[in-house]
């Protein structure tokens, strides 16, 4: 029950619709009862059709009775000339549009017109397509009669390009209309791909086979007069979100390659840790280990038992087999599910070694910004500051510049991106937290890059008002980590991907679980002053990072707890020096 | 052509406490209106009407004001010979009733009651080529149904019997732009139907072909000065969207992006302090499916005079812990 309002009423006005109401109430339960029972008597005619008739009219929800109709219908047409069937349909759509007007949205209503077109003799498309007309200029947002219109649309030999002319005529005459855009965002695909990749044929998959069908992307001169619809929206009416949404689409691009990323071998423990360009299922994808042109048995595990789905996958190469500082090496980790594969050469005195993708940004963080032309995408942000000059307080403008700003310059731009943060969380204070986490992951990309720029495995993002970590799977050969300062309130399980780390500092955050330090192999320093950890409990997942010696926790509500110096030195026995 | 914002005003004397014995009683007397107009003209969706009311009640820890007796034995006598369940004596069956009475029994702990086996064949009946559900034999698809059909057998412990990969195949192509989820392939992205999709992808284990980051943002887009959600951009305010919302939110890790103090106002406005109950905005009438919603919301929110509800099966926590079920949820 929708958007019914309570009134206030006298006694009087009361009694006289209860009298209505059961007067209503009694023609509607012999109606239904004489249905039922000419249901179970296994009656199929006329007066099926006239008295279910009576109870959709009022009440086109009631989904048995639009069953009981199509039995009727279908046992009417047996007993009919061909003519008589179109007519007998056609008087089954004409009662249909009189449901669909007392109850545009009705799931029962569309459903079975879109059955009786299919029992149609001789289906009328444009008489439906005038009918979707009509039915979005009441209400352009009704996506039953969108969905009802796409399959009409199919029958009736629309192409694409006038369907994309209809959208755009919509948006012409308002703006506002969320699902004209999200219509074109599903033609233009159709309409205009992209050139297919030159190098790999056999890479670019059937639209319709595809479950990925919303990634295929847009032509770039296409693009470009996308470009122009949406600024006309927007700079008509800065505050519509459609145009705004379509335009961030816009800006995005196809996902990641899928690919091995990083190949990491350590002859301590003779382990191996690969990571991937998107979460997989290491058992199902079908990951095989190469060691020396032997293929190895090994048993693939999540960094993390929480997840069944990682981009980090490990395994222990069987006992002696790398261990000798003067063997040389050879390993390869195919991916057999996806035909591509990574090689590693682990070199006689090295103790470790990787390979993976000498990262660029573009390849690791743009996945949803634009790879077109950086001469567009400046002429884009021009226009969207002249739009913040006359509109300082919009905050879709602030978050699309904010956007194109990191397409063309992500470290560049950084110290106004910055500042934009700051003004969205002030205009918009409602969604704040999703702003703080969107900066945090935007400067924890940067970082990385700064990171990779430097060729050093140090990853140090202190002071900097993080609210929560991502993209830890970059880190897979970081060493040294120091997120002191920040809010993080949580190591997350991800956390343990970071299989090369060493030292952790993380003081004065308000970290509450430590939850993501769990089997890290070569940990041995953790400093958490000044956090929120209350239970020695927080602490368990400690007592499986095997090299762990030095712990600082001072500052924390853990220290309260009864003896829990003897506590800790039992549950973490290998801890050398512990500071409480 | 400035487009104005849609909502609502909160009045300054909307209800902003909790009034949980008043709508306990609500949904008590509800039930017991049996020749009661709106009653009887929302026969066709009996089913589901008890799912609402009864898992309300639980939450508020109340169940044991309903008749349970009486419940399980219009269960029995709605299931057919097919298996599916109907929403009420002389109505089809369909996969939405036949995922409620299957909610009910889970509450009441005697899923044996109808005949399992049956209500298994009849969701795997249902499944199509491309991997999609209908409701029922008449072949209506959304991804509605692909839900009904993961949840039913979850809750069963059944989930072998369907083909679990065309399943998740077909939810996934029902991805928008926007990172939402529509009916079919193609439509619009709706909360309801995010709700469904991620829920589903929940049940699967599939969460992380979701595009968190993408869809998070649409989500807590849906917050409006009034502090409500609404189900899609431009559209008005309503807590059982401020339900879809919230829940998809919190099964993709990002129930932290909207205002919860402000939802909670909202929310608590909807209140009928005469009557009890919840409407979908304040002022309205109120009915069961709103109390559900408006009070499985506060939860979610931390209410804690209310049972924690989980957010992909929308039962209490208690409930799913005993079966087993633990849904994924994105951190």
């Amino acid at each position: 029950m929708h958007g019914r309002v309570k009134l206030k009423s006298t006694a009087q006005q009361e009694e006289e619709k209860r009298k209505e109401r059961e007067k209503k109430l009694k023609a509607f339960v012999s109606t239904r009862d004489a249905v039922l029972k000419k249901r179970s008597a296994g009656e199929q005619d006329e007066e099926a059709l006239h008295l279910t008739q009576l109870l959709l009219s009022s009440n086109p929800d009631i989904a048995t009775l639009w069953n009981y109709r199509r039995e009727v219908l279908l046992h009417l047409e047996t007993l009919r000339e061909k003519d008589e069937v179109q007519k007998l349909y056609e008087c089954e759509l004409h009662f249909i549009e009189v449901c669909l007007k007392v109850n545009p949205k009705s799931y029962g209503c569309w459903h079975h017109r879109t059955w009786v077109n299919t029992r149609l003799p001789r289906p009328d498309w444009t008489r439906e397509l005038g009918l979707c007309d009509r039915c979005l200029g009441l209400d352009e947002r009704n996506f039953h009669c969108w969905d009802y219109r796409r399959t009409v649309v199919k029958e009736s030999g629309v192409s694409v390009e006038q369907d994309l002319e209809f959208t755009e005529r919509l948006i012409g005459s308002n703006f506002s209309n969320y699902s004209s855009w999200h219509y074109r965002s599903t033609l233009l695909p159709r309409l205009r791909p992209p050139p297919p990749p030159d190098s790999a044929p056999d890479t670019s998959p059937a639209p319709s086979a595809s479950p990925q069908v919303h990634s295929h992307r847009v032509c770039e001169e296409q693009l470009l007069k996308e470009y122009e619809l949406a600024h006309n929206a927007f700079f008509t009416d800065p505050n519509d979100q459609s145009a705004w949404f379509y335009y961030r689409w816009l800006l995005g691009r196809a996902e990641r390659e899928e690919m091995i990323s990083c190949v990491y071998i350590s002859r301590e423990g003779e382990r191996v840790s690969v990571a991937f360009s998107k979460p997989v299922h290491a058992l199902a994808v079908g990951l095989m280990l190469v060691l020396d042109g032997q293929p190895q048995r090994v048993e693939w595990r999540c960094a993390h038992p929480r997840f069944r789905h990682s981009p980090v996958w490990l395994c222990d190469l069987p006992p002696g087999s790398i261990s000798d500082m003067s063997n040389e090496h050879n390993l390869t980790v195919h991916w057999t599910e996806k035909h591509t594969h990574r090689d590693c050469a682990l070199y006689t005195g090295c103790a470790e070694s990787w390979c993976r993708d000498s990262a660029t940004d573009q390849e690791l963080f743009r996945s949803e910004l634009s790879v077109e032309k950086s001469s567009v995408l400046q002429a884009e942000l021009e226009s969207c500051n002249q739009l913040l000059e006359l509109e300082p307080q919009n905050k879709w403008c602030l978050l699309t510049i904010i956007l194109l700003m990191r397409a063309l310059d992500p470290l560049g731009h950084e110290k106004e991106t910055l500042a934009h943060f700051q003004s969205l969380k002030e205009v918009d204070p409602m969604r704040s937290s999703y702003y703080s986490d969107l900066c945090s992951k935007f400067l924890i990309e940067n970082t990385i890059l700064k990171m990779e720029y430097a060729e050093v495995r140090v990853f140090s993002l202190s002071n900097k008002n993080l609210t929560t970590l991502c993209h830890l799977d970059q880190l897979l050969l970081v060493t040294h980590i120091n997120l002191s300062s920040n809010q993080l309130v949580r190591l997350p399980p991800q956390f343990a991907m970071l299989q090369c780390l060493e030292v952790l500092e993380a003081d004065d955050n308000a970290i509450e679980s430590l939850e993501g330090l769990y089997h890290l192999p070569k940990l041995e320093e953790v400093s958490l002053k000044n956090n929120h950890i209350c239970k020695l409990s927080d602490l368990e997942s400690l007592a499986s990072c095997i090299k762990l010696a030095r712990l600082d926790l001072r500052g924390n509500p853990v220290h309260k707890t009864a003896n829990i110096e003897s506590e800790i030195s039992q549950l973490l026995p290998l801890v050398t020096a512990l500071s409480l | 052509m400035g487009t104005q914002v849609k909502d609502v005003i909160i009045k300054p004397d909307s209800p902003n406490t909790l009034l949980l014995d008043k709508h306990a009683d609500y949904i008590a007397a509800y039930g017991s209106k049996k020749d009661d107009y709106e009653y009887t003209l929302s026969e066709y969706l009996r089913m589901s009407g008890i799912y609402w009311g009864l898992t309300v009640m639980d939450l508020m820890g109340q169940l044991s004001r309903m008749n349970r007796e009486e419940i399980i034995d219009f269960i029995k006598s709605c299931q057919h010979d097919c298996g599916g369940i109907s929403a009420s004596i002389g109505h089809d069956p369909h996969l939405l009733y036949t995922l409620s009475a299957v909610q009910i029994l889970s509450l009441y702990d005697c899923i044996n009651v109808i005949d399992v086996d049956k209500v298994v064949d009849y969701v795997r009946g249902l499944q199509q080529e491309d991997g999609s559900f209908a409701g029922d034999k008449w072949g209506e698809i959304d991804t509605r149904f692909s839900f009904c059909a993961v949840a039913t057998l979850a809750l069963l412990g059944k989930m072998d019997a369907i083909k679990m990969d065309k399943a998740v195949e077909f939810v996934l192509s029902c991805m928008n732009f926007d990172g939402g989820f529509g009916c079919r392939p193609g439509s619009e992205s709706h909360a309801g139907q995010i709700y469904c999709c991620t829920g589903f992808l929940s049940v699967t284990g599939q969460l992380h072909q979701v595009n968190a980051d993408l869809l998070g943002w649409w989500l807590c887009e849906r917050q409006l000065p009034s502090g409500g959600l609404n189900g899609r951009p431009e559209k008005l305010p309503d807590v059982c969207y401020s339900w879809w919302v919230l829940a998809s939110l919190k099964i993709i890790g990002r129930i932290h992006w909207i205002d919860k103090a402000k939802l909670r106002n909202f929310i608590l406005a909807c209140q009928d302090e005469e009557t009890g109950g919840f409407a979908d905005r304040p002022g309205d009438m109120v009915d069961p499916f709103h109390t559900l919603f408006g009070v499985a919301g506060l939860s979610l929110l931390g209410d804690e005079q209310i049972k924690p509800v989980n957010p992909v099966f929308c039962m209490p926590e208690d409930v799913l812990q005993r079966i087993g079920l633990q849904p994924d949820l994105l951190s």
